[in-house]
């Protein structure tokens, strides 16, 4: 079986996952309405912040707006396509995985292919954010629209990421069972702290965020070149080669922690 | 005594869960330390109004603890769960009011928030940024009495989030919409006064700013006891709410099929 076949096979997954979402179409507007609701309130809390105060630590409005929209674009992307990579602690407590398990599809496509939920709040909310930033550096001549092909490659390595750092904390689920919790600290506490700029924090924060859980490669070290052309276009590569080792390293930890699974009792 | 007893259950569950939650704890300190670092950053080279740069610490500090009481509260206080499975057919059979019967569940998992997560996360920041205890003990008195107030209007609002349930199955939204609200509106971040002039109208108007900003202001001595009059006239206007909320409940209850 070749690879075009499981992704045909992961396309119609998701095409029916959707379908089956829009038979409840009120229900989707009302929760895309809220969502984007919640990004603009967490957006206005910064911009308020630092419309009142000026930069921070050198860093302006307009360029923590752009690591706030590519952290929202890149988590958007990993959310979608691989929703419940992030919810199989409930998998795990109750039992289901043990219905994917007889399912003819690999274990990982099956949770990636449940419950998708299409975000077009965040994707617009990231958007406008994105736009609304990007616009006022090249107005301002900080980058040029080669910035542009730059950012959205940085928002898709940046999906790898957190989809292998959702992915290896998921994993741990197979031993701990609970994992709420971890989540709380590698994908909730590290994708807010770096919405904004790392320079913030002190040394062994910043070495967590960018060693420990490389969160910080998903906006912060990429707008180092595209906003402030610091060190070379090499960074950018450089961090996809990351996402691809990062990608990997975790897909080789699911199949292991994979081996160790036992279901739940009840 | 029935009312103690449904709280007292809900204090004991969660104790079996102590040593997840104190995992819980690091992480949310780390939030509250992130914004922290935030500040600190923001005043490097500039004055904080009249909090300055320790006393933002110590705003950021007490609203994060604060957070356990008056923010992460049961969603929709488990009434769209029992509606998703049945359950709030009986729930509304039982001859306890159902919003008597929500809140005494829900003041047992925030006395134990209190004492297993407020507590330790506000004593670790009282160690790590060397904040000091407020002077006068009726200092700590009226701050208790605004957290008791703020946790009984969050309950309230999560009782109507929870009620919803019986329109959409959606209205986990509305939980993390109010979550959001209160992040912006009831000063966790941003003390209520350097919002701009439109939102300060907009969040003095709401019930938010009794939430959060009213009881650190009264904690850091910057308010006195009056303002609690605030906090009291917003649970009055509540609970009535929840008692008429609860007779449309009563007369639209639908159970999903299993």
């Amino acid at each position: 079986m070749t690879i075009k076949y499981w992704l045909d096979l992961y396309a119609v997954l998701i095409r029916s996952s959707i379908r089956s979402r829009m038979q409840y179409k009120f229900n989707f507007i009302l929760g895309t309405v809220l969502a984007a609701t919640i990004q603009i309130a967490e957006f206005l809390m910064i911009s308020i912040v630092l419309n009142k105060f000026g930069a921070v630590k050198g860093w302006s409005l307009y360029e923590v707006g752009y690591l706030f929209a590519v952290m929202t674009l890149a988590k958007t992307l990993y959310r979608t396509f691989a929703s419940d990579v992030h919810h199989l602690e409930r998998y795990l407590t109750t039992g289901e995985l043990d219905q994917l398990l007889t399912r003819p599809v690999p274990i990982l496509l099956a949770l990636m292919s449940q419950n998708i939920r299409l975000m077009p709040g965040e994707l617009l909310q990231g958007g406008a954010i994105l736009y609304w930033s990007m616009h006022g550096m090249i107005s301002s001549g900080q980058i040029t629209w080669l910035a542009l092909p730059y950012t959205l490659f940085v928002i898709v390595t940046g999906g790898v990421i957190l989809f292998s750092i959702g992915l290896a904390t998921a994993t741990v689920g197979f031993w701990i069972t609970r994992i709420n919790e971890l989540q709380t600290l590698t994908e909730d506490a590290a994708q807010t702290a770096v919405r904004y700029p790392l320079v913030l924090y002190p040394a062994w924060l910043r070495s967590l965020l960018l060693i420990v859980i490389p969160v910080g490669f998903v906006g912060y070290v990429p707008s180092l070149f595209i906003l402030r052309g610091e060190y070379g276009s090499w960074l950018v590569y450089g961090i996809a080669l990351l996402a691809v080792i990062c990608l990997v390293i975790s897909l080789r930890f699911w199949k292991f922690g994979l081996t160790r699974y036992q279901s739940t009792g009840s | 005594m029935l009312y103690f007893s449904l709280a007292s259950k809900a204090y004991a569950r969660n104790l079996h869960y102590r040593g997840a939650h104190m995992l819980h704890n690091v992480a949310s300190a780390l939030f509250g330390y992130l914004y922290a670092c935030i500040w600190i950053g923001i005043g490097h080279d500039r004055p904080l109004g009249e909090y300055g740069v320790h006393g933002m610490i110590g705003y950021i500090a007490f609203t994060q603890a604060s957070l356990w009481v008056t923010g992460f509260i049961t969603n929709g206080l488990g009434i769209p769960e029992a509606v998703r499975t049945g359950q709030i057919s009986l729930d509304l059979m039982r001859p306890v009011h159902l919003f008597v019967l929500c809140m005494c569940r829900e003041w047992g998992q925030i006395a134990y928030q209190f004492i297993y997560k407020s507590l330790p996360i506000y004593l670790l920041y009282m160690v790590l940024f060397r904040l000091s205890l407020p002077t006068h003990w009726t200092t700590l008195l009226y701050t208790f009495v605004a957290l008791a107030a703020s946790a009984y209007m969050s309950i309230c609002m999560n009782y109507i989030i929870g009620a919803t349930s019986l329109w959409t199955t959606e209205s986990n939204w509305l939980f993390w919409v109010n979550h959001a609200l209160m992040n912006l509106l009831a000063g966790f971040f941003i003390p209520v006064e350097w919002l701009p002039s439109w939102l300060q109208t907009v969040s003095w108007m709401s019930p938010y700013p009794y939430l959060l900003y009213v009881p650190t202001r009264i904690y850091l001595g910057y308010e006195q006891a009056g303002s609690l009059l605030g906090s009291l006239a917003w649970c009055i206007f509540f609970t009535l709410l929840c008692l008429l909320v609860t007779i449309v409940v009563r007369r639209k209850v639908e159970v999903q099929g299993g």
